[in-house]
């Protein structure tokens, strides 16, 4: 599935969050977001997965319009796996990942063998088999995470928004998470901080500073010294790795005292 | 004890609470034996009369006019309050909400102080007490309700906060009428109603409450994934495809009708609500497939346990309901807290 977003705009009172953004996503693609904190890759994310109304322009999935779209159809095209995903009541690991199963259920429809199978199988996909039974408060910040994937997965979307899938999680579940979109092909959307996994991950970067595009292109050629200065304010070097073909950033402190 | 059983601890609770209204019958001053128990039901319905037709001997009139109708508004208040305070910690996502929570309570009462010291809606009947605390109910929950969706936000919170305030402005307002009237004897009806009673249990208000009651527990065993929706929030509903706001609506004004209604026949019954939500919370999870009959049928086991209780512990008294609920609730809950291992905020 491919997205499109033309020119979104969004504001809460008299600040832009967002200005006249536009990009288009193919199918199959995975393309990262990154920008400094409060340049707006959630706001836009949830715009996109449509918890948030943007006050001007059109997203589309396959061409499709999504406010001519019921909630039940957006989700079971996209899945979404978000920030914050700490819960008032504590549920089964199972309960939780079944929940994924809902965009195709009926009022009065149960989950069946087969919903358990899918949430079964999701749940050793993300490294978790043998969780069904534990409760959700009671495992690791990382094991959350890795359940909140698992069902995304359920939901059985072809295409999978992230934001900032990796925190919490340690270097080994960071790449296991990204190699699960990869090998899923999920047309996916991430905003993501670690420029190293999005550099290794990602077939596009797209950039974003004080609400707009201001950099969209292969990680190779975006991520260089000056755009990550000029994005983040911070000193690095950039090399190119010959095993991966892709770039490794080295941050450099800002005075090179302090680190002696 | 979790969820493959569960369809076994329907079974069983429904057993309990069957054979437990049966020997409950038995119970009180004048004691019955089982047999006897089960030739005058077997009688009454058998019999072409209906069971209110005069002149059948006193066993049948202690059957089925005096114990009878009480146990069975016993069970259907304990039903339906427990499912009501599940489906509405789910609405407001907390587990500290109950029933009462959004002004139901002090709105009950405000329509029973009303009508006991101004006298006011003694155009209804006999029943007036009753009918104007329910319109109490019903009309400050939705003010409620009204007042804290102003800015057109759903915010669960903010109910929860509103409920709180329009819970104190009216109970203020009910103090204020008490302490002015000065009448001893409407003081003691008022504190009889907040108590609870199931003491004027009819056959013609049963006809009522128990459809309602049953009509709310199908209806909610029906949402039974939207309720459990409601607990991941707003947000991740929306990307599970459902729009939240228009359910915790109809949820609300749901339980406020039924609530209302229970609160007429029976007056306040506090702790149910609250506290058996959590209880079967222990033994089957948060999935509300399983937990909604469940705790429909432990709210039935246990006021129909605190009626016989009422009734028999003091000859001659019937001590209010509430009272024997929280004596005994209370200490038994905190007993299940303390043995297992289960957190009401997920977040320890």
């Amino acid at each position: 599935m491919d997205i499109s977003v033309k020119n979104i705009s969004f504001s809460i009172k008299n600040t832009v969050i967002l200005s006249d953004i536009s990009a288009s996503i193919a199918s199959m693609e995975c393309v990262g977001i990154v920008g400094p904190n409060g340049s707006g890759k959630s706001t836009l994310l949830k715009c996109i997965y449509r918890v948030l109304q943007p006050d001007a322009g059109e997203i589309f999935f396959d061409g499709s319009n999504i406010k001519n779209m019921t909630l039940k159809e957006s989700a079971r095209a996209v899945s979404v796996m978000a920030q914050d995903n700490s819960y008032a009541f504590d549920f089964l690991v199972e309960d939780i990942v079944l929940l994924g199963r809902t965009p195709y259920k009926k009022m009065l429809q149960f989950d069946n063998e087969a919903d358990y199978k899918i949430v079964k199988n999701a749940l050793k996909t993300v490294g978790l088999a043998g969780f069904e039974k534990r409760n959700f408060s009671a495992i690791s910040g990382g094991e959350k995470q890795r359940v909140i994937l698992a069902r995304a997965l359920a939901q059985n979307t072809s295409c999978l928004i992230m934001d900032e899938p990796t925190n919490h999680l340690d270097i080994k579940y960071q790449m296991q998470t990204m190699e699960i979109v990869k090998k899923h092909k999920f047309t996916s959307i991430i905003a993501i901080h670690d420029l190293n996994i999005a550099a290794l991950y990602c077939d596009r970067i797209i950039a974003l500073k004080d609400g707009q595009i201001v950099g969209n292109d292969v990680p190779e050629k975006l991520l260089t010294p000056e755009f990550i200065y000029y994005l983040y304010e911070v000193l690095s070097e950039v090399h190119m790795n010959k095993k991966t073909g892709k770039v490794n950033i080295i941050y450099m402190p800002s005075d090179s005292n302090i680190c002696k | 004890m979790k969820k493959l059983n569960s369809y076994s601890w329907v079974m069983i609770f429904t057993g309990i609470l069957l054979a437990e209204i049966f020997f409950a019958l038995g119970m009180g001053s004048v004691k019955l034996s089982g047999n006897e128990i089960y030739e005058t039901l077997f009688q009454g319905i058998q019999s072409n009369m209906p069971v209110t037709a005069p002149r059948q001997g006193p066993v049948h009139d202690i059957v089925w006019l005096l114990r009878f109708p009480r146990l069975l508004l016993a069970a259907a208040t304990g039903a339906g309050l427990a499912v009501c305070g599940t489906v509405i910690q789910a609405v407001v996502k907390n587990p500290l909400a109950d029933p009462y929570i959004l002004g139901i309570s002090s709105g009950a009462s405000l329509g029973a102080v009303l009508s006991i010291f101004l006298g006011a809606g003694i155009f209804f009947g006999p029943d007036f007490i009753g009918i104007c605390s329910f319109a109490g109910a019903f009309s400050i929950s939705l003010l409620v309700l009204i007042i804290s969706q102003m800015d057109g936000k759903p915010d669960t919170t903010k109910l929860l906060l509103t409920g709180m305030a329009v819970n104190m402005a009216c109970s203020s307002i009910s103090s204020f009428i008490v302490y002015f009237a000065n009448d001893k004897d409407g003081i003691q009806t008022i504190l009889f109603w907040l108590m609870g009673s199931f003491a004027g249990a009819q056959w013609s208000t049963l006809q009522i409450i128990i459809p309602v009651v049953c009509f709310g527990i199908i209806f909610f065993w029906t949402q039974n994934r939207t309720l459990d929706i409601m607990l991941l929030g707003d947000h991740t509903a929306v990307t599970l495809g459902t729009d939240l706001s228009k359910y915790r609506h109809v949820y609300l004004l749901m339980s406020a009708f039924i609530v209302g209604f229970l609160v007429y026949s029976a007056g306040m019954i506090g702790f149910v609500g609250l506290i058996i939500p959590h209880i079967v919370r222990i033994f089957t999870g948060t999935g509300h497939r399983y937990l909604l009959p469940l705790a429909a049928l432990l709210g039935a086991v246990l006021l129909v346990a605190a009626d016989v209780i009422s009734r028999i512990l003091i000859t001659g008294t019937d001590i209010p309901v509430g009272i024997i609920v929280s004596l005994l609730g209370a200490p038994g809950f905190v007993f299940l807290t303390a043995k297992k291992s289960y957190s009401f905020g997920g977040k320890n």
